[in-house]
């Protein structure tokens, strides 16, 4: 343990050398993103009641942290990969999940300040109050683990030049055709079974239902849900970055 | 050097790729502490593939790889902690400047602040790479981002290190330098396993050598040894006036002896006893403004080399040909 943490330590530090220059930038845009798609919907539905509202401002917290995980990150991958910087990276002596920890919690903490301006533009923008519960903090972390885990493991199976591919329908499944800004009501009964066994779904609600708290208290699915695509996700990853050829 | 107890020991390594691809076909060998020793051989001839599967990036078909006694097939993980290794990619140094590399890796490597600060400053001077020591990896030459890549596998060595071309793109003075860190790692107890191509570098660094072709090894010892038969030997370079007449005087070489051909360039072999006929043959031809220039020199490695495996197609130039007299 004592090694993993150690290693997680200075590949973390390697990381943030490495991106010193590029980091404000990102988190600039990722706020922007986040800000945007906010005020954009808000735009396609005018008329726009607290329900609707809550769902927006928390579907763009959680679109935020699925782009970071499931997009950026296996861009990343991708790229190194093309590049051949794998195999060095294979050859060095350190835990292989220490490697990808470190890789993603710079992404996830460049989005943070991203979460933190959507909810302060919502509550102007839409006069919300939010009910929020400290399970917020693990909700976050376990939507970004989960997205993350599970586009290292895509970034990992699959060939280089198919991952851009992949990171694109995500994002338009995960922005308009999944229940993240909107209930799960309004989808085809086919499309909301389909959900039922994403992540996506579970991500909103984890994040949307910790903001705020609805009466019946926070529920523990969708937290059970995300544990597991996530440990699904790192066993992937896992099983590709020690497979040896 | 052999009384040592062998650090790295490969027995009989068949790698078999998917595919069919015979990679490594039944390859011995040891190495041990305090030595450099040298793996040669064409692209393809099975050095990396060996080398990944010492580190456990690839997994030997059959055959045994023990580091210090311990089973490195059975446990990649202890193989990676006990051997430093230079891979012939290119090191992630994108954002970053060399000398926070190489003192990020040796902290990795488990060297405590105050050593990996010493150490990289020893290599920074060392390899006279102090005027890039904090420039970014994107704006160093090839030959600077190998330097750091060398100096990050040896800032903290493991008791194996192992090498992947470490001298491509490294200008001749700055490779003089790495081949005198080598040196030392071999001196403070290292087993040093280098992968080349380059025969001539080589045989000036290296203690012992295998020559490996189509993932077997043909030709084990010292270069010295390697040399063997050969030691008595000369070697005589002509460079003519142009390629018709390398031909030519080739067919007449030294009393018609065998010799080979590359562009304008001649060379022939000749024992040691025969070395002033041949001087005399040479001299008359240049007088005759058949050749401009000529050299005598002991048989090299190199000489060996392409006798054993014939040329590097991506190094020597195509038309090397022997000539028959």
């Amino acid at each position: 343990m004592r090694r993993w943490s150690r290693s997680f330590g200075l590949l973390l530090k390697w990381n943030l050398l490495r991106v010193r220059t590029e980091l404000p930038m990102f988190a600039a845009v990722q706020t922007l993103i986040a800000a945007g798609i906010v005020l954009g919907f808000s735009l396609i539905i005018p008329s726009i009641d607290a329900e609707a509202a809550l769902y927006l401002t928390t579907g763009a917290m959680t679109i935020s942290l699925i782009t970071v995980g499931m997009v950026v990150a296996p861009q990343i991958v991708a790229h190194r990969k093309a590049q051949g910087l794998l195999d060095y990276q294979r050859s060095m002596p350190v835990p292989r999940l220490a490697m990808l920890a470190a890789d993603a919690v710079v992404w996830i903490v460049a989005a943070l300040p991203g979460l933190v301006v959507v909810l302060g533009v919502a509550a102007l923008r839409f006069d919300l109050a939010f009910a929020m519960s400290p399970l917020l903090v693990p909700a976050i972390v376990l939507v970004s683990a989960g997205a993350a885990a599970i586009g290292y493991g895509i970034a990992y199976a699959a060939k280089p030049a198919l991952v851009g591919l992949y990171t694109n329908l995500v994002l338009i499944v995960a922005l308009m055709f999944s229940p993240v800004n909107y209930p799960a009501d309004r989808l085809p009964d086919w499309a909301a079974a389909v959900h039922a066994w994403l992540p996506f779904q579970y991500m909103a609600q984890a994040i949307r239902e910790t903001i705020d708290v609805p009466a019946g208290g926070i529920p523990v699915l969708p937290f059970v849900v995300l544990a597991g695509w996530a440990a699904v996700g790192l066993a992937v990853t896992s099983r590709v970055m020690t497979r040896r050829v | 050097m052999s009384a040592q107890p062998a650090v790295l020991e490969v027995d009989d390594v068949v790698k078999v790729y998917r595919g069919g691809m015979r990679a490594n076909d039944g390859i011995s060998l040891e190495v041990a502490a305090g030595e450099v020793f040298g793996m040669l051989g064409h692209n393809g001839a099975g050095k990396t593939t060996l080398l990944n599967q010492v580190v456990g990036i690839a997994r030997p078909t059959s055959g045994r790889i023990h580091i210090e006694g311990h089973d490195a097939v059975a446990d990649p993980e202890m193989a990676r902690q006990v051997c430093s290794m230079q891979p012939q990619a290119q090191a992630p140094l994108e954002g970053v400047a060399p000398a926070e590399a190489i003192e990020l890796m040796a902290r990795i490597r488990g060297a405590s602040r105050a050593r990996a600060r010493r150490r990289t400053a020893e290599l920074v001077e060392g390899l006279d790479i102090g005027a890039w020591a904090t420039t970014k990896g994107e704006r160093l030459s090839g030959g600077v981002q190998r330097l750091t890549a060398f100096a990050m596998a040896v800032a903290e060595p493991g008791r194996l290190v192992m090498l992947d071309e470490p001298t491509n793109d490294v200008d001749p003075v700055r490779r003089r330098l790495l081949w005198a860190q080598v040196r030392e790692l071999a001196q403070a107890g290292c087993a040093v396993v280098l992968v080349t191509h380059n025969v001539l570098e080589a045989e000036r660094a290296v203690d012992r050598l295998v020559i490996l072709d189509e993932g077997r090894v043909i030709a084990h010892g010292s270069p010295a040894q390697l040399r063997g038969e050969h030691a008595g030997q000369l070697r005589v370079e002509a460079e003519t006036v142009s390629p018709e007449v390398a031909r030519d005087v080739a067919r007449g070489a030294v009393g018609g002896r065998p010799a080979t051909v590359a562009g304008r360039r001649v060379i022939v072999s000749i024992p040691v006893e025969d070395s002033a006929g041949a001087l005399a043959w040479a001299a008359r031809e240049q007088q005759e403004g058949r050749i401009e220039s000529f050299s005598f020199a002991p048989v090299s490695l190199e000489d060996i080399y392409v006798r054993l495996v014939g040329p590097d197609p991506d190094t020597e130039e195509v038309d090397d040909a022997p000539v028959e007299p």
